[in-house]
């Protein structure tokens, strides 16, 4: 990333966080949202999240080169999914998932 | 704050992988202060994703925080200018959950303390990215181990959500239609697209909350929206 690409995107993204996290303070001083505004950002996490994990698990392009290959991320998510239900820790998902797709990995490379 | 240093240093360590060098990450943790945030544009920049798509993604997951604002607005009617930014400006998805219980139930508790729970937190969070970051230039973990790392991450918060009936067709929704994006070949635009038809499908659902209405309703009578403000 250049530093050009980083200033717009540190820029960018800065300003609308702040948009959002201190105007509606301001604004607001003791009205509420309207109930369907409300609801509609409450679906935001649980949509993001979702679309995050399927981004990263479905690729569309390595699933048509090597079926296998392809597969391995789900496959690797579901001992991490065990976990964050479990343990609800982030850092220990991130360690299995971690060890989970390597595992799968060089043992694929081995087949 | 142990919770922000365990994150804070693998989030440090996947922007050394995208050309962050320790000061920027405490500048942008300080400032931009975003656990998914962070992790969102490495993570995107890795697969390739166009900037305004990066952009427009993270400003969607951004809007969140407008709750959060909008939670606190009544403890702050009397607080001035200056404090009331500060405040606003370091609130995150954990210290929300600390404020909020605290103004909730204790009676003593001030702005005053919300900010120094906030500042506590953002702290402890931008030097361990920073130290994150100085680290990773010094490991070499290979791009696909550490990637997947953030994607188990991103598996965890999915998984911390509540799984209702509205939920659960908003996260299958977002998924297939991120599916489809990529299917198609709008791989830059997928996790926006997706996740704005995932918040859309949740609209159309009828409220969990059992408030008389029959399951099986068409979508023009759920989209009525006098039928959720009942």
């Amino acid at each position: 990333m250049s530093t050009t690409e980083f200033l717009i995107l540190y820029g960018c993204v800065l300003a609308t966080m702040l948009l959002s996290r201190c105007v509606p303070l301001f604004a607001l001083k003791g009205r509420s949202l309207s109930p369907r505004v409300t609801e509609a950002l409450g679906l935001i996490p649980p949509a993001a999240f979702a679309a995050l994990v399927a981004n990263d698990l479905f690729q569309p392009d390595v699933l048509a080169k090597s079926p296998i290959e392809g597969i391995l991320p789900f496959v690797a998510a579901i001992p991490v999914l065990v976990v964050a239900k479990r343990t609800h820790s982030l850092i220990w998902s991130a360690l299995v998932g971690m060890v989970a797709y390597a595992l799968l990995l060089s043992a694929a490379n081995a087949l | 704050m142990l919770g922000y240093v365990a994150i804070g240093l693998p989030c440090g360590l996947m922007e050394s992988t995208i050309g962050f060098t320790p000061l920027m990450c405490l500048v942008v943790s300080a400032t931009f202060y975003s656990g998914a945030g962070q992790f969102m544009y490495s993570n995107m920049w890795v697969s390739g994703a166009p900037l305004y798509s990066i952009i427009a993604s993270i400003s969607f997951v951004n809007t969140r925080q407008i709750l959060y604002s909008a939670a606190f607005s009544p403890y702050f009617g009397q607080v001035g200018k200056l404090l009331s930014f500060l405040f606003s400006a370091t609130v995150t998805d954990e210290s929300f959950g600390v404020n909020m219980d605290k103004f909730n139930k204790d009676k003593t508790w001030t702005p005053q303390h919300g900010l120094a729970v906030n500042l506590l937190c953002m702290t402890s969070w931008a030097v361990s990215n920073a130290l994150g970051c100085a680290l990773g230039s010094l490991l070499d973990l290979p791009l696909a181990i550490t990637a997947f790392a953030m994607t188990s991450i991103f598996i965890c918060l999915l998984a911390g959500q509540t799984l209702t009936r509205k939920t659960g067709v908003v996260m299958a929704v977002a998924a297939v239609g991120v599916a489809f994006c990529k299917l198609v070949g709008l791989t830059g635009p997928a996790i926006l697209l997706g996740a704005v038809a995932g918040v859309i499908a949740g609209l159309l659902v009828p409220q969990d909350v059992d408030d008389g209405s029959p399951v099986g309703q068409t979508n023009e009578a759920m989209g009525d929206a006098r039928h959720v403000d009942d």
